[in-house]
């Protein structure tokens, strides 16, 4: 079954895949091969288990289906939106050896609506386990830690900074790959499960964390993703270039972006967040959306997927490329010029690795400019990380358990692993719990003592 | 210019030139639909069944039809609960008149059905004045409406014998007596035919079945007002109980007569098998059905390309030449053995041959979980190949002898 995508929806901020009918989610399933040990289970870091799944559907056990997804990925709703498939389940489907992979994250979105529609019952809370523990960020990530130590009976909060629920999930993935509802139906099945959530919760001393410890609660587990856009120097004091971060939360807010009807954009980056950007862009009505990246095309870490998108909406790559100047205009970037690129040494696909081409100089006439060249710690959590070990661009050090140095204090997600995927970020979530609450049966010991400087 | 084989084939001293023939069905309804069809291609058609009203009024119920799905695979089977033609004697029979004139080169054979035996020499003695070639005599429909008649008829040996008889008495024309498959054994009623007189045998009709049942209101499809029947199944899925009742007709040396055969033929192939059985005309309704007349070219020409590549001038060199391959289990040699053998190049690592052997064979198959790769131990193996039959690569796994001298050839447990 082809993943068809309908580029009219994208314009109407509305999801771009079309759902699978029920006849279409069998047939679909009648083409696996139920392997033995399916690697496409194997390939799911958050333990999805889509070969269970799609057995489920095939033997017409669609609730069975929803079950296994719901309770091994409480974001099963969401990831089946927006996993990279290509690069994880459906990549290591046996089947292709003979013919197409399974459209695994269209029978995974059909079993999860499926679940919702025709009901299944709530997820439960184990007894026993009383200990609160509080999670920070109601992103992937602790969504994932909240619900796995809910279902072992833990007392769990989640301190969110905004007013809702989500993270990347509700601020910065367009409509056009995540609807709402999907979130909205698995943050449900979160809350079900008698999570608390505390929004607009603020951190205003250097040990907040370690406060959260010491009075009320036996672990804390940070989830709070990368918040901050990284920005060039190029672009600063320019009133018309902005990141992806505050570009895409204002497009989902919005549904459009008034500045952009009909102008020239620049998308510098070459990541699924650029071509989401670059996308919206042409969503909003802009006239020609570039996407510039140090990446030539088959280098560039978005999907196949999201590229094909891309080039059906006419989206103009300057691949393997490299910004030189700006030129600007009463404070407004009005053009920017660039050069051709090759690779000092191939494969290594950082800036300091690019030697410019003579003779290849371009210039764009550009009117507004979206940076999307990665992220780091917001400053929120860089001031109360306090004596917590980070490096790198202040990445919170964890160990395998994902403990960082102040015990009983955990990290999981983009802030830990240095920024991935959704379903890694699950995937941590899910693996801190288990520690969490290996550590918290370890003993009985009193929280506050545990405490080091 | 294509080069074409000779498909034609001779069945009761009537030559039909090709054996594809349509089924007595809705398919060979009445005069224009016949036409389409012998323009199509098909060699015979068996007009629908006839009988009279002043006997019996038929009228069809509704609806009528349901399907045997499997997994995404519709229409694996199909069951009716479709009676006899509904159309006025008079109609059909000058429909088939102006078929004859229009299509004297094919054939056309008048299916009929009565009640009481002067119904049978009525129906048989218009047909041969309107020009038909052969009768065939329908003992075999499940759902009829009459309380006598159908396959309560072909269960009935000495109603076969004494029906034959009359029609016989009537015309002259060669009759093929149409069997039921729900039925022990069709051959006393294949033999109760003969000593009536009848020319050949024609099988199957549909097998009684129940395909499905609506789980919302618990009622079995079709659903007819709230009630539903075990009634005629056929197509594909009961091409493998047609095959058996055909080979057991072919293979009797008592019966001894020509058989049209009937059950689930789609393709050239399914003809062929029939032939290969020994059956020297071949009958088609739900193909048709389900695909409309236009299916014949492709058994024509697949059957003719057959032909010509394999050196064949005629179907009757290959009519019955696996009939002689059926045996009875008893005499099957248990001296030769053979193992199962993986092709470990086109594995593609799926493992279902592992899971069939390990949970419904002999645990034979050994699956290295690095590699993804599976293998046979030989020494567990017993040959039964169901690692072949699950294997999505349809030539991965093939077999080979083993010296039954050193294999132990019962499950190990």
């Amino acid at each position: 079954m082809k993943k068809n995508i309908n580029p009219s929806k994208i314009k109407q901020f509305k999801p771009m895949h079309e759902a699978l009918s029920l006849q279409d989610a069998i047939k679909e399933a009648n083409r696996c091969l139920l392997c033995y040990d399916a690697p496409c289970s194997v390939g799911c870091p958050a333990g999805t288990d889509p070969a269970k799944f799609i057995r489920q559907i095939k033997f017409y056990n669609f609730k069975g289906a929803a079950r296994t997804i719901r309770n091994n990925n409480i974001l099963g709703g969401v990831c089946a939106h927006i996993c990279p498939v290509e690069k994880l389940c459906e990549q290591k489907c046996s089947i292709q050896a003979l013919e197409n992979p399974i459209n695994i994250s269209g029978l995974q979105r059909f079993a999860a609506e499926y679940g919702e529609k025709f009901g299944i019952e709530l997820l439960e809370k184990s007894a026993g386990k009383e200990s609160k523990i509080a999670i920070i960020g109601a992103g992937p990530a602790g969504m994932a830690c909240a619900s796995e130590l809910a279902k072992k009976g833990y007392q769990v909060t989640i301190l969110e900074k905004e007013d809702a629920a989500g993270g990347v999930l509700r601020w910065n993935i367009p409509e056009f790959r995540l609807p709402k509802e999907a979130l909205e139906r698995d943050f449900k099945n979160l809350l079900d499960l008698g999570v608390k959530i505390k929004y607009n919760a603020k951190f205003d001393s250097e040990d907040a964390i370690q406060k959260l410890l010491i009075d009320s609660y036996r672990a804390v587990f940070i989830g709070t993703g990368l918040s901050e856009a990284f920005r060039l120097d190029l672009f600063k004091g320019f009133s018309n270039a902005t990141d992806y971060i505050s570009f895409l939360r204002t497009v989902k807010i919005n549904k459009g972006y008034e500045a952009l009807v009909n102008k020239n954009v620049a998308i510098i980056g070459g990541g699924s967040v650029a071509i989401d950007s670059a996308v919206s862009a042409k969503a909003c009505g802009a006239k020609k959306v570039y996407l510039i990246s140090l990446e030539h095309l088959d280098e560039l870490p978005a999907d196949k997927e999201e590229i094909e998108l891309a080039r059906k909406l006419n989206i103009i790559f300057k691949s393997g490329s490299q910004l030189t100047d700006v030129v600007s205009d009463m404070g407004q970037i009005v053009q920017i010029k660039g050069k051709e690129i090759e690779w000092i040494e191939p494969g290594e696909f950082i800036p300091e690795n690019a030697m410019q081409i003579k003779g290849t100089e371009f210039s764009l006439n550009i009117d507004f400019v979206v940076q999307a060249i990665g992220t780091k710690p917001g400053k929120e959590i860089r001031r109360f990380a306090g004596s917590l070990k980070t490096f790198g661009k202040g990445i919170i050090a964890v160990n395998e358990n994902f403990e960082t140095n102040i015990p009983g204090i955990f990290a999981g997600g983009d802030i830990s692993n240095g920024g991935s995927t959704v379903v890694q970020a699950v995937a941590d979530g899910k693996k801190a719990a288990e520690n969490i609450d290996i550590y918290l049966d370890r003993d009985a010991r009193p929280c506050v003592s545990t405490v080091r400087p | 210019m294509t080069k074409k084989a000779d498909l034609s084939i001779s069945f009761c001293g009537v030559k039909f030139e090709n054996p594809f023939c349509l089924s007595s069905s809705p398919v060979g309804n009445h005069f224009e639909m016949c036409s389409r069809a012998y323009d199509a291609g098909w060699g015979g058609i068996v007009y629908k069944t006839l009988g009279l009203e002043k006997s019996f009024k038929v009228v069809m119920p509704s609806p009528r039809l349901s399907v045997y799905n499997y997994g995404d695979k519709r229409f694996v089977g199909l069951q009716n609960a479709e009676q006899i033609t509904d159309r006025p004697i008079k109609d059909n029979i000058s429909d088939i008149a102006l078929l004859k004139k229009n299509y004297p080169d094919k054939v056309l054979i008048s299916s009929i059905m009565g009640y009481v035996d002067e119904d049978w020499g009525e129906l048989a003695k218009m047909s041969e004045d309107a020009g038909a070639d052969l009768l065939e005599l329908n003992f075999s429909c499940p759902q009829m409406a009459h309380k006598s008649a159908g396959h309560r008829v072909g269960q009935d040996f000495h109603a076969v014998a004494a029906f034959t008889e009359v029609v016989k008495k009537s015309s002259k024309l060669p009759v093929i007596a149409k069997m039921t498959p729900n039925i022990t054994d069709m051959i006393p009623v294949a033999l109760a035919a003969k000593e009536g007189g009848v020319d050949a045998i024609s099988a199957i009709n549909t097998i009684k079945a129940i395909t499905d049942i609506d789980i919302n209101n618990f009622t079995p499809l079709p659903n007819i007002h709230g009630h539903s029947a075990a009634t005629g199944f056929s197509g594909p899925s009961v091409k493998p109980v047609a095959m058996r009742f055909v080979s057991d007709l072919c293979n009797s040396k008592e019966l001894n007569l020509p058989v049209s055969a009937i059950g689930g033929i789609e393709t050239w192939i399914d003809a062929l098998h029939f032939l290969l059985l020994g059956a020297t005309n071949l009958q088609v309704t739900t193909g048709v059905l389900r695909y409309g007349y236009r299916i014949v070219e492709d058994m024509i020409e697949g059957m003719s390309d057959f032909m010509i590549e394999r050196n064949i001038t005629s179907l009757n060199e290959i009519i019955g030449k696996a009939a002689e391959k059926i045996v009875d289990p008893s005499e099957f040699t248990t001296r030769y053995q053979v193992v199962s053998v993986i092709d470990e190049e086109k594995c593609i690592g799926c493992g279902q041959c592992y899971i069939s052997c390990r949970d419904g064979a002999n645990q034979a198959i050994k699956f290295d979980s690095e590699t993804r790769k599976a293998s046979v131990d030989k020494e567990r193996c017993v040959g039964c190949l169901l690692c072949k039959h699950v294997c999505p690569v349809w030539d991965c796994v093939s077999y080979k002898e083993v010296d039954t001298e050193t294999t132990r050839h019962a499950a190990i447990f």
